[in-house]
This record gives structure tokens, sequence and C-alpha cells, in this order.
């Protein structure tokens, strides 16, 4: 015999201020604040946007691509565990993750440090620890950029600028016109450039 | 670094400020260089560290099955787009490699056929053309040694372009190496920063 049961529903939640909203549009503030509520579904979606730039970072630091690659596993297992941190009036996702991720990589160099080598005899050429630092911010915001592109406009720039295929040879080895090549690098272009507004100033 | 000529990139027309946009994008691409190619081994997040239980609420149990709605959703629609485009712009990933010399490829990974074979093409520039009977090899990798061969391949002049195949579960193994056949020692590699 079937029993109904009438229970009083529970009040909505006064809690639940986060908007639920495509993860594809949310800010990467909003992820963060919904990774911390335990959600893998923002997790992944983040690590999907995050997770060249933070390997970047990780083989800028470590030069070695193994290391890189654990320091990068670890650096994402360190913003799981520290989503729920994320305060987003004291600012955007994506410094904070540049945070996480540069102490976990930190964290993971001093565990297993470089071997010892000789110094060199003469003085390096490389940048400063200044220039170093903000080359790798500008590096970690394009690349992050370049995750906003729509599949079909990021091999356009990928194939244009690090592959050193011309316009034409992209349209022969994508099978496409040429003019197609040429509309979609523009829009990739605009597009990033709506991506990097904060750096274009 | 340097990079492709902007205007040939984008065409004359554009208003000033457009273009002043644009070439301040183009300069911090290539200020920033190539993004690494995530290996196989990266490909999906890493599995949620060993955490605490915590017992969840009503609201969060409400939260916990929106959001596996949503990603039910998100499967479902992913599944969808991906089973209705069979083209030349299912490209699954571009994968840059480089080696000595200025040689270079691009090699594109083609979305996988339901046997498990990853069909992907190559387009190799600057490889010296070997001798009779002598041949390429692409070669997946795995902690720097050979695994798995995709193929076989000679060049030309120019740029060649080859079809080739690689029927292994990609998320095993950590990149990609061309090796002259019958040696082990790489002449393309996955490029990394």
């Amino acid at each position: 015999m079937d029993v109904a049961l009438r229970l009083p529903l529970p009040p909505p939640s006064r809690t639940a201020s986060i908007p639920r909203v495509t993860f594809e549009r949310a800010t990467d503030g909003e992820l963060l604040t919904l990774v911390g509520t335990g959600d893998r579904a923002a997790f992944e979606e983040l690590y999907r946007r995050f997770a060249r730039p933070v390997l970047g970072l990780a083989l800028r630091r470590l030069g070695d691509r193994g290391r890189a690659e654990d320091a990068t596993q670890e650096a994402f297992a360190s913003v799981w565990r520290s989503a729920r941190s994320f305060d987003p009036s004291r600012g955007s996702g994506a410094p904070w993750l540049y945070a996480v991720a540069r102490n976990a990589i930190v964290d993971g160099l001093r565990r297993t440090p470089e071997p010892v080598v000789e110094p060199p005899d003469t003085a390096s050429d490389e940048a400063g620890a200044p220039e170093q630092a903000e080359a790798s911010w500008v590096s970690w915001r394009v690349h992050r950029a370049l995750e906003v592109l729509p599949e079909h406009e990021r091999p356009m720039i990928a194939l244009a600028y690090w592959g050193g295929l011309s316009q034409s040879e992209i349209a022969e080895f994508l099978q496409i016109p040429l003019g197609t090549v040429k509309t979609r690098t523009r829009s990739a272009l605009a597009r990033l450039a709506d991506a990097l507004e904060g750096e274009l100033e | 670094m340097s990079g492709p000529n902007f205007d040939d990139l984008v065409d004359q027309g554009l208003d000033l400020e457009e273009r002043a946009r644009l070439l301040r994008v183009h300069e911090l691409l290539i200020a920033a260089g190539p993004p690494p190619e995530l290996p196989p081994s990266l490909a999906s997040p890493p599995p949620e560290p060993k955490a605490t239980l915590i017992p969840l609420n009503r609201g969060r149990w409400r939260t916990a099955g929106l959001a596996a709605a949503a990603a039910l959703l998100i499967a479902f629609g992913a599944g969808w787009l991906f089973g209705n485009h069979h083209g030349a712009l299912d490209v699954q990933r571009t994968v840059m490699m480089t080696g000595a010399g200025g040689a270079h490829a691009s090699l594109a990974v083609l979305p996988v056929d339901s046997a498990g074979n990853w069909p992907m093409r190559m387009t190799v520039s600057g490889l010296p053309a070997l001798g009779h009977r002598r041949t390429y090899t692409l070669w997946l990798t795995k902690k720097g040694r050979l695994q798995a061969p995709c193929g076989t391949f000679t060049v030309g002049k120019g740029t060649t372009t080859v079809r080739l195949n690689a029927p292994y579960r990609l998320s095993e193994y950590s990149g990609w190496v061309v090796v002259q056949s019958g040696t082990t020692k790489p002449v393309l590699k996955t490029e990394t920063v």
C-alpha cells in the first residue's frame, strides 16, 4: 500500500547567491566560486581554460617538461583544495589562479630541487627577475585569452604565429578557402583584443 | 621571437583605432610565444584530491544536482556537436613540432573513430629527403622513450602533407616525436615554450 507523506517543503535557499550560468560564459571568478562549493564540472571548465597557461608557467620556471607536468597536476589539485578561499570582492579569478599556481610550482621546486650546476663563466643575458615575472604574467594572460577562441579560429593563430605558415599555406593545410582563413584570423585577433582589454591599455 | 607580418594577416581598410588594437594583440602574441601543447597525460584534470567527507545539507544537494544536470547537459551538447560535424574543421588538436635547422611540422589530430583510431594530418617542412627506401616514423612517447609508432612517411622538397593514424589511447602518452625509421634520435619533437 502506498503511503503519501505530506511534508512541508523547505523554503527557497537564501544562501544560493551564485546564479547558474552556462560554464562557457561564466567568468573565471564565478567558476572559482563554484569550485569552492565542490563543483567538479566548474573545475573541469576552469582546467580547460587554464591548463596551458599553468603548464607554460611551470615550464618557464622549471625548464624540465616532466617536472612541469607534475607541477601542473599539483597546481590544479591546489586550486581544488583552496578555491573556497577565493574572494571575488578582492579581484578577478585569473590573478588568484596565477598566484596559487605559482606557489604550487615553487613548492614543488623546493621538494625536488634542480640539480646543482657549475656557475657560468660569463654574465647571463637572461632577463632579471622583474622582467621574467612580467613576461610570465603577459604569457599567462595571452595563453588564457587564447582559450576563448572558438575551435575553428584557434588554429589560424597557432599556425600563423607558431607554425610559420602563411595564410595560403594555412588554407591548404586546413582545406578551406583563403578568404575564410583571412576572415577567421581577423575575427580571432579581435576576439583576443576583447579578452586582453586590460593588457592593451 | 619573430612572427608573421601583421599586414599579411589583416586587410587594409580597418579604421586606425581597430588596426592599432589588433596590432597590439599581434605584438602580445609574439611576446608571449606559443602556449605549450598539453601532453595526453594532461588532457583531463587531476582526480579530486582525497578530502574529508562533509555531509551535504539540502541546499548543497540541490546545488550538486544542478551541477550534475548541467554537466549532463554539457556532455550531451558536446556529444551532439561532435556527432554532427565531420569535415576539415573537426581538428581536435593541432600539435606543433620543431627540429634542427628550422624543420617543423603541424600535426592535426582528427576525431577518433568508433574503433579507437585517431586519424592525423601532418604537414612537414624542412626535413631532408632521405635516400632510397629510407623513411621517417612518427612515434608517441612516454617518459622520453619511443612507445607507439603512428606510421611512416617520406618527404620531398618543400612541404609534404601525409595522413597518419594513432590506434592508441592518447591519454597514456606524453608527446610525439619524428625519427628516421630504425633510429631513436628525434628529428622533430613536440614544441615546448
